[in-house]
């Protein structure tokens, strides 16, 4: 393509043309962002496991705390590399996580405020199924933005597992550690699973 | 009366770049010169007169050793664009 001029019947080609020519980047999210969240968060549910079978440990919760490690990670990864192409929808749903993230960060420094101030560090307990919820919520939007029935409605396992344990704890119902184990298995349901279906779109529209 | 279309917009390239930054929030360099199938040289002229009419802004980002050229569509550049749609469409419809 050079600069030249066109007439008008062949301006409003160019147009429709150009336009269509973007429209494959339009359904594409990040795939691989879902994939990494999935599969980390379901290894470290498993590390979690076997350490407390291990060593009896009653507070390696407190693992979970390497999420925000590898949440920096992403983010510096993420950083690095700015993509070629930023959409409308890509910004919206960039949007909807930076939300999903603040809120969880909120979460986490008011639940550690409150127990610090009552020395009762057990409501840490409550980050489990407010994660999966938020989670849940946030791949459920983005499912819902770019019209994919399965990463709207996969995620309710998620958001379903974390009621479920916010109900038992407000019965005084203790955690297990299969809690853990049951926090990434909804994990992979809800964001390793999504992540594939994105990425499967992805490689068919290139 | 028919209104003259914008001379900016009404060529070949620049239309191209134009309507596809329409359609994204944000477009680097090189998709603009692949998706158009320019030149660098051509498309870097064509960006510097969008830029200079407003049309179009430019930001440059260092990743690594390499700089990115990423270009997007100012508001003015987006009316522009619409009345130049809807210009084409009176004289389109004219020449029926």
């Amino acid at each position: 393509m050079e600069e030249k001029k066109i007439d008008e019947k062949e301006s409003l080609e160019l147009i429709s043309q150009m336009i269509q020519s973007t429209k494959e980047y339009m359904e594409i999210g990040s795939g691989n962002h879902f994939i990494y969240w999935g599969y980390f968060t379901a290894a470290l549910s498993i590390v979690i496991y076997s350490v407390f079978q291990f060593t009896e440990w009653k507070s390696c919760g407190l693992l979970w705390l390497l999420m925000f490690v590898f949440w920096i990670f992403m983010e510096i990864l993420n950083h690095r590399k700015h993509p070629a192409v930023m959409t409308y929808i890509n910004k919206v749903i960039d949007h909807v996580w930076y939300a999903m993230g603040s809120m969880f960060v909120v979460t986490f420094a008011v639940i550690l405020f409150i127990s610090f101030i009552y020395g009762r560090y057990n409501s840490l307990d409550l980050m489990m199924p407010l994660s999966a919820i938020y989670v849940g919520i946030g791949v459920s939007i983005t499912g819902i933005i770019i019209q994919n029935k399965w990463i709207a409605y996969l995620p309710f396992v998620g958001i379903g597992l974390g009621l479920y344990m916010l109900t038992a704890l407000y019965l005084n119902i203790l955690p297990t550690i299969y809690w853990h184990l049951m926090f990434g298995l909804s994990f992979i349901i809800m964001m390793a699973i999504p992540g594939h279906i994105l990425k499967r779109k992805e490689k068919k529209a290139c | 009366m028919l209104r003259e279309l914008d001379p900016l917009l009404h060529s070949q390239l620049r239309l191209a770049v134009v309507s596809i930054l329409m359609s994204l929030d944000e477009a680097d360099f090189v998709y603009l010169r692949n998706k158009t199938e320019s030149t660098a040289g051509n498309l870097s002229v064509q960006l510097d007169k969008l830029s200079a009419a407003g049309y179009v802004s430019t930001k440059r980002v260092i990743e690594g050793k390499k700089t990115r050229t990423l270009c997007r569509m100012t508001s003015k550049g987006k009316k522009a664009f619409e009345d130049y749609v809807e210009a084409l469409k009176v004289y389109l419809n004219v020449k029926k």
